[in-house]
């Protein structure tokens, strides 16, 4: 599976953490501040916990299981306005048709699934070109720029 | 009304090439069905019973005359040569092949028209008023905040994975003709004590297997703030709604489950974080698109007006017509025309190419080139001189439209039913031709006077039937289509839902139920009373006498 980062097919694929993020914070390794840590989290997470915290994880990687369950859009947009500048990568069922929305939420790194074409992915990003409302890409609409 | 910019116009391009690499890749085999599916919804493509359905967006109703005619060529290019008005004042295609759905886009997006989010769990066609902007009774033109819902809800990255599909509709008149208080949010546009103009905000109505009327989330909400809080409505919802059963998905549950006020906090919560932030509109914005909407260059009262009472008098079905079909206009010497696409032979809010074009052209010569579609299946022409309108009378008997019977019991709301709905448990077109054939006598329809009959064919509730005077719900028992009525739902500003009236009725009988509600209506009505303040006055029990206490054949 290919991972795309800050827009490019990224050979340094770091793996998708297992560390879930309420095993993190409910085992007490949350007092452990060597900000190294990576947790998969999703929806079902507790979200002011992970807005909290956030700042001592280096990468949130938040699950798409099933494809459809949305929550993973709000969650990103939240932790960016949280002020959170590390890693959000997209994972689980994660195709090149919802990898642009996902990257105006917040996302900057995608786990694409087995059967999606990475080049064919990265012509995704942007393939609508303008927006009609501010999100966490600093984009928006015409009366904002 | 509103037209596109450069910026508008490269948005709905793109969306067209995305989309028509989305299907190339789907008849390629690179896209799993599943997941083909919702991305073919949220370009408003279903697959139904006997070929795919298009449903077009019409922003809040309103379209120009070029818009019409492009619908009619679609209609006779990729159809068959006929389209259908829904409630939510779009228009469905029934037959066109999922492969050309990216040319008919492409079509449409050369006329400022496109299919984005029509369908889908996201946020949906905005809806208001027909008569926004021309009713006298106006507070404030609903158009230009319709437009800015349009545009911040088209493409929003954050909100096309929702739990289910969401609706809102906005009202700005004393009268609610926009159903508002059973959408996902309604808002009412209005001014406080203080003379301040604002949005009255509520949620969680709906309808479908759980039907709800709104409540009230925020008293006043200043309009520059508009998308901040709906943004943060639609936030809230997207991280709370239920997403473990799509039939306890929608607002209305989570609203029922927190309670108003617990979800008000979390709202008003998530709101203080992006109030005065990014989403408050500039009032150049504001201005920039009301500007759009300044109403046209209207005849002087004097050049306008016609004294009707001798054609009248010479023309009693005319007068009929003036009657029924036209509405009060706040500029003197105009009224609103309303046009019942609602005949003996063709199913509610179906129109022909024919009669789309022939509107287009009358809207060109008689209404300054623009019509609206209502959410009961009609279209209007809101701008027509007074001396223009019997010239328009006669043009709409030329395309037969210019039935007399706008508010009357034939012009009922429909949804298409078992003859193309996957979903139905019955038909409904049946039912409209028989009421149709049955109840043929206008004098006998304007005596009953202002009637809602609205039919489902299945507890989705398309047609809207909990908020009927009279309600008809197809359900199946045993294998028989069969028909529950309801009676008392309204959707106007006295909003309520209606109940149910007892055990079902065949199909034969459909018909004759009805007759015996009218008749009951007609021997305990008093003076000027309409039949749901009957209904609301004397209650169930003489209706239910009537129809189970002499009829045998209802099935059990
Ligand atoms: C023929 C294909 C159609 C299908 C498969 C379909 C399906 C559905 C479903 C499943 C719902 C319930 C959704 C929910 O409660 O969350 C629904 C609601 C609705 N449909 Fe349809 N529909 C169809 C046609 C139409 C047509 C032709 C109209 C207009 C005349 C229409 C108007 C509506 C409206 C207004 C609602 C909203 C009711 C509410 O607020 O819950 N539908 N539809
Ligand atoms: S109410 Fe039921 S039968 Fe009618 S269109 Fe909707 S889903 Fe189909």
């Amino acid at each position: 599976m290919a991972l795309i980062k800050d827009r490019r097919h990224s050979l340094e694929h770091t793996a998708t953490p297992e560390l879930r993020f309420s095993d993190w914070l409910n085992e007490g390794l949350s007092q452990d501040l060597s900000s190294t840590t990576a947790v998969l989290t999703n929806g079902d997470d507790d979200l002011p916990s992970l807005l909290a915290n956030a700042d001592k994880l280096s990468m949130i990687a938040v699950e798409f299981e099933p494809f459809a369950d949305g929550r993973g859009f709000s969650m990103a947009r939240m932790l960016r306005r949280a002020g959170y500048e590390g890693e959000i990568r997209a994972v689980g069922d994660v195709a090149m048709d919802r990898i642009d929305f996902m990257q105006r939420v917040g996302f900057n790194a995608f786990e694409l699934r087995d059967d999606q074409d990475v080049t064919e992915a990265l012509t995704k990003l942007g393939e609508v070109s303008v927006h009609f409302q501010p999100s966490a890409d600093g984009q928006g609409p015409a009366y904002m720029v | 009304m509103y037209a596109y910019n450069q910026f508008d116009q490269t948005l709905v391009d793109q969306r067209v090439e995305q989309y028509r690499d989305q299907t190339r890749r789907y008849l390629a085999g690179q896209i799993p069905e599943d997941e083909f599916r919702i991305l073919r919804l949220m370009n408003g493509l279903y697959i139904q019973r006997l070929a795919p359905m298009l449903r077009v967006a019409i922003p809040y109703g309103l379209m120009k005359s070029t818009q019409l005619r492009a619908l009619a060529q679609i209609s006779r290019t990729y159809d068959k040569g006929y389209g259908h008005f829904t409630t939510r004042q779009n228009m469905q295609f029934n037959w066109p092949t999922l492969e050309s759905v990216p040319d008919i886009l492409a079509d449409l997006a050369k006329v400022q028209m496109h299919a984005i989010q029509t369908s889908g769990a996201c946020i949906r066609n905005t809806t208001t008023d027909p008569f926004a902007g021309v009713s006298a009774d106006e507070i404030e033109d609903t158009r230009p905040w319709c437009e800015l819902i349009r545009q911040w809800s088209s493409l929003h990255p954050e909100f096309a994975y929702l739990p289910r599909k969401f609706k809102i509709a906005v009202s700005g008149s004393s009268s609610d003709r926009a159903a508002s208080q059973v959408h996902d949010i309604g808002l009412h546009l209005y001014r406080n004590e203080e003379g301040e103009l604002g949005f009255e905000v509520l949620v969680g109505g709906g309808l479908g297997r759980t039907p709800v009327i709104g409540k009230t989330v925020r008293k006043f909400l200043e309009p520059q703030e508009l998308l901040s809080y709906l943004e943060a409505v639609l936030r809230v919802y997207n991280l709370n709604g239920r997403r473990d059963n799509k039939y306890k998905a929608r607002i209305k549950i989570l609203v029922n489950a927190l309670g108003v006020d617990t979800f008000g906090d979390m709202v008003e919560a998530e709101w203080a974080l992006l109030k005065d932030g990014d989403l408050r509109l500039p009032l150049s914005e504001i201005e920039r698109v009301k500007g759009f909407f300044t109403g046209p260059d209207y005849l002087s009262n004097k050049n306008a007006q016609r004294n009707l009472a001798s054609t009248f008098d010479e023309h009693p079905a005319f007068a009929t017509w003036y009657r029924q079909n036209t509405r009060d206009h706040k500029q003197a010497g105009y009224r609103i025309v309303v046009v019942a696409l609602k005949n003996q032979l063709q199913a509610p809010g179906d129109v022909s190419h024919q009669q789309m074009d022939g509107m287009a052209g009358l809207a060109d010569e008689f209404s300054f080139g623009e019509l609206r579609s209502t959410h009961d299946q009609n279209l209007v022409l809101a701008d027509v001189a007074q001396r223009d309108l019997f010239d328009l009378w006669h043009k709409l008997q030329a395309i037969g439209l210019a039935r007399a019977n706008v508010g009357t019991l034939t012009d009922m709301i429909n949804c298409p039913g078992l003859d193309f709905c996957s979903l139905a448990n019955a038909e409904t077109l049946v039912l409209s031709r028989q009421i149709n054939e049955t109840f043929d006598d206008m004098d006998y329809q304007y005596d009953i006077g202002d009637i809602q009959l609205k039919i489902s064919g299945c507890i989705n509730a398309c047609g809207h039937h909990h908020v009927g005077h009279i309600g008809i719900l197809g359900v199946e028992k045993g294998g028989k289509q069969v028909y529950q009525f309801t009676l008392g739902g309204s959707a106007s500003d006295d909003a309520s839902l209606g109940k149910t009236l007892g055990r079902s009725i065949e199909q034969d009988q459909v018909v004759v139920v009805i007759g015996q509600i009218l008749d009951v209506y007609v021997e305990l009505r008093e003076t000027d009373e309409t039949f749901l303040q009957l209904v609301r006055r004397v209650g169930f029990a003489p209706f239910k006498e009537r129809v189970y206490g002499t009829h045998q054949r209802s099935a059990a």
